[in-house]
């Protein structure tokens, strides 16, 4: 009885693991793909034999680093760095804020903000690109990185429920013993909540990070400059025949958010 | 209640009438420019400022851009005016950046491009009679460039190379015995390039001998290579010479015969001649020698240069051997004949001139310029015989200058020859010119599908179901053109 029970926990462990195993290689494949399609040392995809480059060399990192006439891809790197820092900071600083607001204090435009704020979240964010577009030359801020930078911060907070719903959790008798301990809203905030919602924080700011490090519709639109260009939009004008430059490129922007 | 919507109202109406305040500022500004150009050309330099300038991608890798504005900056060191890289993008958009100020001063595109610009007043026209290279540029050339307003003909670009599809094959891969099987008329030039029933032959031998090699391979999709075809048995773009759109003479004469030769090319090639695939991977397998043969443009012989290099130094040569070996070996030459008939497999056919689709790219001045004048010398400069020559040596372009192409002789000279002759139909500059290549697309896409259909399915089974075809296209870029009026 003994025996049978272990054998069925064995299958079960066993087919489990098969499932995860195809499941999961179904997901790498791309990214293994791309990854070895960055070694080509053809630098064209039609060279493949296959699903896989013939012959593989580190040529390609090399010249996305040192042929920087066309394609300067450590600027672009920079750049995209500087506007996926400069919102993660900004944007996360203003959804902290808006949702330990919309948590903590009662006012009478509260409900009605809230209800607004979800309705437009509703909307997706490119319906607004045109205007955008036009507000951003009235205020010469397209070719503009913190142009970027204000928007990203700017719409941020939109997304401040997540957060709310943290701070939601955490007990308000705190802030009124703070406050009978002679706390002022500041310092409940700064010194009692803050500290509580580390995790929250992270999150927000692996959020606010990500999003512009890999957005393409936006630096797009505003940035006409080829050395301004974002990652994500200098990928995009490559030729068509630097294909191996493209999987380089690519490859080598995610060591960032790997490492986050 | 009222009164707070009143208070929002009164909110949203201030904002809107900021905004328009804003946009009107701007639009009056461009358009005060516009109505002015008569007068912008006044011959004096604004000095001490700088230009920017817009080139292809092809000139600032091969490094010729940098030498033009360094000699330019040069020249012109005494007046302060510098020209820079706009550094934008090639495929730029004028008419929305422009009027905001995001635009470059000086650009260099195709004459459709450029034509489609004038139409919507992004694009200065030009006092072309002051310019240096004036004389040496054919009349055909310049009415690329050409757009009439109100009666008057104003020209809106200075033409610097003919573009028109060459075939590019490899001496190479020729068969070793050619001169004995594949040069009948014993003039040391392969069949095969002087005439397309022998191209024809010679890709079903070269595929048949080894399945995974072709001849002659190109995307059929694409318009601006196929359409030639059409060209050559009576077909044309629009009435009027190009410029009436209500005439659409894609079906025009025998041009079914036309597209029955791109039907039989289709069978001698793979599926890829569908899509773009050949067009793109046309590079490295010329290289690698899967084809034997492609169409493209002048300019992109840079890149074919480059691909094969790399594939004779995979091969083990050094890199002088194998740069020595790729110009020996990489040839750019003008279209083979076409059979009267259009029957590629008729024995010793009548033959006929292939004509082709082309198009003159050019420099042009925004109309948002700052610095007309010195934008002007700044095209001066650019299409002088020094700056044509060096384009040429750089980059292999086809020059619109009479003088450089003479001196340079061969192909240069070939192809202005083309050009006179009209053997190179060049692109409309009226805007419906956009209309056409979605339409001509679906047919050829169709066409070159139809080599891969089964007998019971094939569409275009004769010449009269091609015309059939033809003629809807017409019919489909004619309803494109006056719906989207």
């Amino acid at each position: 009885m003994m025996k049978k029970h272990s054998f069925g926990k064995a299958f079960d462990v066993a087919w489990t693991y098969a499932l995860l195993i195809v499941v999961g290689f179904i997901f790498f494949f791309p990214c293994l793909w791309i990854v070895l399609a960055s070694f080509s040392k053809s630098g064209s995809i039609y060279s493949f034999e296959g699903f896989f480059p013939t012959t593989y060399s580190i040529d390609t990192f090399k010249k996305l680093f040192t042929d920087t006439t066309m394609y300067n891809y450590p600027r672009w790197f920079f750049n995209t760095l500087f506007v996926a820092a400069g919102s993660c900071i900004l944007g996360t600083f203003l959804t902290i804020l808006t949702a330990y607001t919309m948590s903590r204090f009662e006012f009478r435009a509260r409900k009605p903000m809230m209800k607004t704020t979800m309705v437009l979240g509703m909307f997706p964010s490119f319906m607004g690109m045109t205007a955008v577009y036009i507000l951003m030359t009235q205020f010469g801020l397209i070719n503009q990185i913190w142009g970027l930078i204000l928007i990203y911060a700017a719409g941020a907070p939109m997304g401040y429920l997540t957060q709310k719903g943290f701070f939601d959790t955490i007990p308000k008798a705190i802030d009124e013993a703070a406050k009978i301990d002679g706390a002022n809203s500041a310092q409940i905030f700064w010194k009692i909540n803050l500290p509580l919602s580390k995790p929250i924080i992270v999150y927000t700011a692996l959020t606010s990070f990500t999003w512009p490090w890999s957005d393409f519709i936006l630096p797009k639109l505003l940035l006409k400059e080829k050395d301004l260009y974002t990652v994500a939009v200098g990928l995009m004008s490559l030729d068509e025949t630097e294909f191996s430059r493209f999987a380089a490129g690519s490859v080598f922007i995610a060591v960032p958010i790997v490492i986050l | 209640m009222k009164r707070k919507i009143a208070m929002a109202l009164v909110a949203v109406m201030s904002l809107s009438l900021l905004n328009g305040c804003g946009g009107d500022a701007k639009k009056s500004d461009s358009a005060s420019e516009g109505a002015a150009t008569s007068g912008i050309f006044s011959g004096e330099l604004e000095e001490n400022v700088t230009i920017q300038v817009l080139e292809n991608d092809t000139a600032i890798s091969k490094g010729y851009f940098s030498q033009l504005i360094e000699a330019f900056n040069k020249e012109y060191e005494q007046y302060g005016i510098t020209a820079v890289d706009a550094n934008m993008d090639q495929y730029l958009d004028l008419a929305n950046d422009g009027p905001y100020g995001y635009g470059p001063d000086v650009l260099y595109q195709a004459n459709d491009v450029i034509m489609q610009y004038a139409q919507g007043k992004h694009i200065l026209p030009l006092p072309v009679e002051k310019l240096d290279s004036y004389s040496q540029i054919p009349e055909a050339a310049w009415q690329a460039y050409m757009v009439s307003v109100d009666g008057n003909t104003y020209t809106c670009g200075v033409p610097v190379n003919v573009q028109a599809p060459m075939l590019y094959y490899r001496k190479d891969l020729l068969p070793e015995d050619w001169k004995e099987s594949w040069d009948a008329n014993s003039n040391d030039i392969p069949d095969m390039i002087e005439d397309w029933k022998n191209m024809y032959d010679f890709s079903v031998q070269r595929h048949q001998e080894n399945p995974s090699q072709y001849g002659y391979m190109k995307s059929l999709y694409d318009v601006y290579f196929s359409s030639g075809f059409l060209f050559s048995y009576g077909g044309y773009i629009f009435g009027d010479n190009n410029t009436n759109p209500e005439d659409i003479g894609f079906a025009a004469g025998d041009s079914a015969k036309g597209a029955w030769i791109l039907s039989q090319l289709a069978g001698i090639m793979n599926e890829d001649c569908i899509d773009d695939t050949i067009t793109t991977n046309a590079y490295s397998k010329l290289a690698d020698g899967t084809y034997f043969a492609t169409l493209s443009t002048p300019d992109t012989y840079s890149t074919f240069y480059d691909e094969l290099v790399n594939e004779y130094v995979g091969q083990g040569l050094n890199q002088e051997e194998a740069q020595k070996k790729a110009e020996e070996n990489l040839v750019m030459t003008g279209l083979p004949k076409l059979p009267e008939s259009g029957n590629l497999t008729e024995d010793n056919p009548k033959l006929v001139d292939s004509k082709t689709m082309g198009g003159v790219n050019g420099y042009a001045i925004s109309s948002y310029t700052k610095y007309p004048n010195a934008c002007l010398a700044f095209v001066n400069f650019a299409t002088s015989y020094e700056m044509i020559m060096l384009r040429n040596e750089t980059l292999g372009i086809a020059p619109a200058r009479e003088d450089v192409a003479s001196d340079l002789g061969g192909l240069s000279e070939a192809m202005y020859e083309e050009l006179d002759k009209g053997n190179i139909v060049l692109m409309p500059s009226i805007k419906e010119v956009s209309q056409i290549w979605t339409p001509g697309q679906t047919f050829f896409t169709d066409l070159a599908k139809d080599a891969f259909r089964s007998e019971a399915e094939k569409k275009y089974k004769d010449l009269d179901s091609m015309e059939a075809g033809l003629e809807d296209m017409c019919n489909q870029i004619h309803d494109a053109i006056y719906t989207l009026e």
